[in-house]
């Protein structure tokens, strides 16, 4: 029909035109009859060669994973796909991340993680045309088995992670098939703000990649930032636990709020009504009590506080600290700014490509801090804002633009993301909090700061049953409601302080996100429950 | 280890070590005290000594004094901020620091910035051991922030609303010495101490071997005409020039009334903290 077509069209134009051009055309229409005879002697060769492909057994979709053999296969990690197992022959298994079919040969890009490496199918004595197509066809995000040998390349594949080999793949079986039509590409979820714009290209909206939580986790940035995020966790219990620390569980589901009645949920319980824990500030207190010395706990913690910023959850995992002193609530400051200058050692020496992967997406300025942690007071705080124009009452609370502020002021002067500002006034912190022996205005009271905003709120307690009794009452706590918790500082309790940490807060932060629901795997907030 | 029990400790043990504590360091003030004032008997040059202590005025100052020379504040701590890279410690800074200790309640903290690791523990301990009562910030008139940071070059940070940072050893020094003493009212003299200054910082300890040479032999024609390197007082000329020649490592190849004011300015107790550094 193709042949037709073009003689046909060929017929029409040659009486438009001069004697010439005549013979021209009718070389032209030679070569166009030849190649068309090659064409079909080809479509001919592949109809005989599909009846029998010799790389068969070379590819295919496998039979669903059901355990039903154990293969004595060993399976390599992309990220050791290095020079040094060149012209070796390896199994791998991993995602279709892309693929791009050219002629007689495709090109895969193979992903596990936040590594990727090209792979190449060609047709050859080991693959066949079919196998070619086959590749070509595989969907993206689908999982196969590959058998290749590793190559050196000549020029750096800037691309891919593993720059300086790519796979000749010989063997490639689907062992799990994706839908064609992904709800997301990777590729947009991972371009920074802006950049889309430019090319005009696509870029997701944090709202469909919340709604994909599955896919968009699988792109760099996500898989950078949760790894770290485990590395938070991980800093944090390693210098606990080498400070002396044990690690607590405490319940969830509590009979009185720990931080005023306002923002806690309400959950049926039985025949009566019981809270979701606020913090586990109650519980980490009656351990101390009960001569734990030094207690920390990771957990869940819930908040019901209707805002939707970009830095509030309605659950999230908080890291909370409680320490007895000996005499001067300092001691517990600088057990906490220690474990804080630690995991930011620690993030800062052996996560550097989780670092950079993120800010590939993200840019931002490299977190400083001090060693020892600064420490400013209340009022210094006060006239630094002062000095900048900001007129504020000796025991008002810091607004959150001003917390802000007062960051940037702090930058500026000291060049650290990470103070602490001690000394709040009693007024605006909770019952609990020890006032300040010298200035009953003032408290023992302390806010720690990462790049201008709150991580951490803590204080000496009120470890007196008498005083603490007094201090419910002036703040008109139902002291029938915490009768177990001020029973548990009448049989001796020592001077103790603490402080909790939210981890997504302090991942944000620290990687100078916008959004806490970015380092949060699977985020609550007041309108959304799912995924 | 008797008494540490669950980690906790008898408190009248406690008690007893916190008394013995006071009374050793007693001891040790009295003791430098003591050294003090048999180095001004025993100095060669008794007199200039004498006239040191009435011109830096060392009796602690109230905090008006720091009002009128730095501008009132609303009660709470003026804190000094000194960026110094730890490859290059600035001596004059340290020396003066330990002048205003003399002069007012200062609060010395020294901090490691994250641009730099493995800093030597004779740099964290540079400014003495931490003050007694370091952990109310407000009890002190002055702060003085040392941080050790990846910066080319020292650098000052105070008040930021009113102040660019002042970059060079050589103008932080200025500014600390003004908290002393003032500047001599002539401006000639005024000149002469600024000029020495910057021979110190840019001739003695950046200079060639030949520069070098070239200042010492100014240096010591200076000091046979007068007793200090600006006349007849010791000046910040002084703290400068001594810290470079220390610096330098040219203190001992120097000619003889250089050596002789080396001595009396170390018999002025002053410069310990740039000596322990250099050793």
């Amino acid at each position: 029909m193709m042949k037709d077509g073009v003689q046909g069209a060929t017929e029409e134009e040659q009486q438009a035109q001069s004697k010439k051009g005549l013979k021209k055309q009718q070389k032209e229409a030679e070569k166009a009859a030849k190649k068309a005879e090659k064409q079909a002697k080809q479509a001919a060769d592949q109809q005989s060669s599909e009846e029998d492909d010799f790389a068969k057994h070379r590819y295919g979709v496998s039979a669903m994973v059901q355990s039903q053999e154990k293969l004595d296969r060993t399976l390599v990690q992309i990220q050791d796909l290095t020079p040094a197992k060149a012209d070796q022959l390896v199994w791998l298994r991993a995602r279709v991340h892309t693929s791009r079919a050219k002629g007689k040969q495709c090109f895969l890009v193979l992903r596990q993680q936040q590594f990727n490496v090209q792979a190449l199918v060609a047709v050859g004595d080991r693959a066949s045309k079919q196998m070619v197509k086959f590749a070509a066809n595989i969907t993206k995000e689908s999982i196969v088995d590959v058998e290749a040998s590793v190559r050196k390349v000549e020029l750096k594949i800037e691309s891919c992670s593993q720059q300086d080999v790519e796979l000749h793949i010989e063997r490639i079986f689907v062992i799990s098939q994706a839908e064609p039509r992904l709800p997301l590409q990777l590729e947009d979820a991972v371009r920074p703000d802006g950049e889309g714009e430019e090319e005009g290209r696509a870029t997701v909206n944090q709202d469909t990649k919340l709604d994909n939580r599955v896919i968009d986790l699988r792109t760099t940035t996500s898989q950078a930032i949760f790894r770290l995020q485990s590395g938070v966790c991980q800093l944090f219990r390693d210098t606990l636990t080498n400070k002396g620390f044990v690690e607590i569980q405490t319940p969830k589901i509590i009979s009185a709020a720990s931080e005023g009645g306002a923002n806690v949920f309400t959950v049926s319980y039985f025949k009566t009504s019981a809270y979701l824990a606020q913090s586990p500030q109650l519980y980490k207190q009656m351990c101390i009590c009960a001569d734990f010395d030094k207690v920390f706990c990771v957990g869940p913690v819930f908040r019901a506080e209707d805002s939707n910023t970009h830095r509030h959850l309605t659950e999230f995992v908080g890291l909370d600290i409680e320490m007895a002193f000996n005499y001067h609530y300092h001691e517990v400051i600088e057990s906490i700014t220690d474990t804080m200058v630690q995991i930011f050692k620690g993030l800062r020496d052996n996560f550097q490509t989780e670092i950079q992967m993120v800010n590939k997406q993200y840019p931002s300025e490299p977190f400083k801090f001090l060693e020892p942690t600064l420490r400013l007071e209340y009022t210094e705080a006060l006239a630094m804002l002062h000095e900048a124009g900001v007129e504020m009452g000796d025991e008002e609370d810091l607004s959150t633009p001003n917390e802000k502020l007062l960051g940037r002021l702090v930058k500026e002067k000291y060049d650290t993301d990470f103070y602490v500002l001690d000394k709040y006034p009693l007024a605006v912190r909770p019952f609990y909090t020890m006032p300040d022996p010298n200035n009953p205005k003032y408290s023992n009271s302390y806010d720690m700061f990462m790049r201008g905003e709150e991580i951490l709120s803590g204080a000496q307690r009120v470890h007196d049953a008498q005083l603490l009794t007094e201090r419910a009452t002036h703040h008109q706590i139902d002291l029938e409601k915490i009768k177990a918790y001020i029973d548990s500082f009448r049989y001796g309790a020592p001077p103790h302080g603490g402080g909790g940490i939210g981890l997504e807060r302090v991942c944000m932060l620290y990687l100078g996100l916008h959004n806490v629901r970015q380092t949060s795997m699977f985020p609550r907030d007041p309108k959304r429950l799912t995924p | 280890t008797l008494s540490l029990q669950n980690g906790k400790v008898d408190p009248a043990v406690k008690a007893l070590q916190a008394r013995q504590d006071v009374i050793i360091r007693k001891l040790y003030e009295l003791k430098a005290a003591a050294e003090g004032l048999a180095k001004i008997v025993t100095t060669p040059d008794a007199d200039l000594d004498l006239t040191v202590g009435s011109s830096l005025a060392l009796q602690s100052s109230s905090s008006t004094d720091l009002d009128t020379l730095l501008g009132k504040n609303h009660g709470a701590l003026r804190d000094i901020v000194i960026n110094a890279n730890p490859s290059q410690p600035p001596l004059s800074l340290l020396v003066l620091h330990s002048l205003l200790c003399q002069r007012y309640r200062v609060l010395s903290t020294v901090h490691v910035h994250s641009s730099v690791s493995n800093v030597p523990p004779q740099l964290l301990s540079c400014l003495g051991a931490p003050h007694a009562d370091s952990y109310a910030r407000h009890l002190f008139q002055l702060g003085f922030t040392l941080i050790w940071k990846d910066v080319p070059k020292p650098q000052m940070k105070f008040s930021i609303q009113n102040m660019c940072p002042i970059e060079g050893e050589a103008n932080v020094a200025r500014f600390l010495y003004k908290l002393l003493a003032p500047y001599p009212s002539d401006p000639g003299a005024a000149t002469l101490v600024d000029s020495w200054v910057d021979t110190a910082f840019f001739q003695l300890a950046k200079g060639s071997a030949k520069k070098r040479t070239a200042v010492l032999r100014a240096l010591n024609s200076a000091l046979g005409r007068n007793p200090w390197m600006a006349g007849p007082e010791f000046s910040l000329a002084d703290v400068a020039c001594y810290c470079c020649v220390l610096q330098s490592g040219s203190a001992s190849a120097a000619a003889a009334n250089v050596q002789r004011w080396i001595k009396s300015c170390e018999n002025l107790g002053h410069f310990s903290p740039a000596k322990i550094l250099t050793q």
